[in-house]
């Protein structure tokens, strides 16, 4: 969809997206005469766009993620799936580069990589997931 | 004034850019695969699954590399019968690894991520009105699974499809050219006229259709070893398209699905060796080498 200033027949940029309720709040300037326009879509028109799976916002701007977990209603902590581990000694810990590459892997997964790498850590003594119990993780679990 | 294609890009939402970098994942994380095999029918229950991991296994004993994608992601039963349901994603360099069978067999399955006792669910601002969006957001999904999982080095990739003919043509669209299709009946009236819609329906699109597999034709009685009816009697004319084979109903092949082994444990029955010939034609179809 494009937004066309019709007195200047200039071409409109992105603004802003506010979310609000289902609602996209996008606001479109004119480059030449600075008019602004907000259209404001029904719940219908907001998911036609994020079954998309786009990411809906001006560049470089934080924007309202269309690639959030689709299973956040269903996958117990699928929505803190980055957060770190728990404070307990006991609990295996992750180096960044580790992190790093659990961040790579679709977050609809990342939960049970989380719980499987750490469980397959444990029952070999280890404490610390870096890159080498990565590498081993995968030898033992993937094709 | 002006019109839409006299204006250069689309105001800063990228959304066309986006969808454009989505697809290129997809061909990239595709790049490896030599051949893209769609099981499908159209019609449900007519052992679409069972005869993908079954000839996966077949083509993976044939010294093929094989990986299957069960598309089917509200009935998804690949992670069962291959024994996944409990599979450990592992983040590699750059994409997840793919889970794999005891016999090396790539699966994904969204039974491996979803509980049997759960259904798959979508966060969404229009939530009750899953009609009007549902289906786009299942392949933004497949889209994402292909771009971000290591398929590597693939001889085929086989997709378990969902019923429906519409959706065989959706997937179809989806894959492009490159994807050939396998049609599953049963010696069923009912199920060969649901077939006949897709086999008329992918008719109009450039995909190949390789041919269609006859399951349930009969059943496998180990005590007299030997194949019986077990429906009436069908004299019915092909698809239009090649007969890659028939296949017994073999309640034992039945059991190692419903139990995840499947791959280990395919034994030598007519099921078997009437799955394996199928493999054989399947590979002559697409001109592959057979050891």
């Amino acid at each position: 969809m494009k937004f066309l200033c019709v007195p200047c027949d200039s071409p409109m940029k992105l603004e802003t997206v506010d979310p609000d309720r289902g609602s996209l709040s996008v606001v479109y300037s004119c480059p030449e005469c600075g008019y602004e326009i907000a259209m404001l879509t029904n719940a219908y028109e907001t998911q036609m766009v994020q079954s998309l799976g786009v990411k809906i916002g001006p560049a470089g701007a934080p924007a309202e993620s269309a690639g959030k977990c689709p299973f956040g209603a269903m996958i117990p902590a699928a929505g803190t799936a980055a957060a770190p581990a728990s404070a307990d000694p006991a609990v295996v810990r992750w180096t960044m580069e580790a992190e790093a590459r659990l961040a790579n892997i679709p977050e609809f997964v990342r939960p049970m990589a989380r719980t499987g790498i750490e469980r397959f850590a444990r029952e070999r003594g280890v404490v610390e997931i870096d890159e080498t119990i990565l590498d081993a993780a995968r030898e033992f679990f993937g094709m | 004034m002006k019109g839409y294609h006299d204006i250069a890009g689309d105001g800063g939402s990228r959304i066309l850019d986006q969808i454009a970098e989505q697809r290129t994942r997809v061909a990239d994380g595709l790049a490896g695969v030599r051949h893209l095999v769609a099981v499908g029918s159209g019609k449900g229950g007519v052992g679409k699954s069972t005869l993908t991991i079954a000839l996966a296994e077949r083509l993976r004993v044939r010294g093929h590399r094989v990986a299957i994608l069960d598309a089917d992601f509200n009935g998804p039963s690949q992670a069962r019968m291959a024994g996944v349901q409990h599979a450990v994603f592992v983040p590699g360099r750059e994409k997840a690894a793919l889970p794999r069978t005891p016999t090396g067999i790539g699966v994904f399955s969204m039974g491996s991520v979803i509980p049997e006792s759960e259904a798959l669910d979508f966060e969404s601002a229009a939530r009750g009105e899953s009609h009007t969006w549902r289906a786009t957001r299942e392949f933004a999904l497949l889209g994402e699974i292909l771009g971000a999982f290591e398929w590597g080095s693939l001889d085929l990739l086989i997709i378990d499809l969902p019923p429906g003919a519409d959706r065989t043509v959706q997937y179809a669209d989806f894959f492009g050219v490159r994807a050939s299709f396998v049609l599953v009946t049963i010696p069923s009236q009912v199920a060969r006229g649901v077939v006949a819609r897709s086999v008329a329906a992918l008719s109009s699109r450039p995909n190949r259709l390789l041919g269609y597999v006859e399951n349930m034709s009969g059943y496998y009685c180990r005590d007299c070893n030997a194949v019986k009816p077990l429906f009436a009697a069908d004299a019915s004319a092909g698809f239009g398209i090649p007969c890659l084979g028939n296949v017994p109903f073999d309640p034992d092949l039945a059991r190692t699905c419903d139990f995840g082994l499947l791959a280990t444990a395919l034994r030598d029955s007519a099921a078997s060796d009437a799955i394996d010939a199928i493999a054989r034609r399947l590979l002559d179809e697409l001109n592959e080498d057979q050891p």
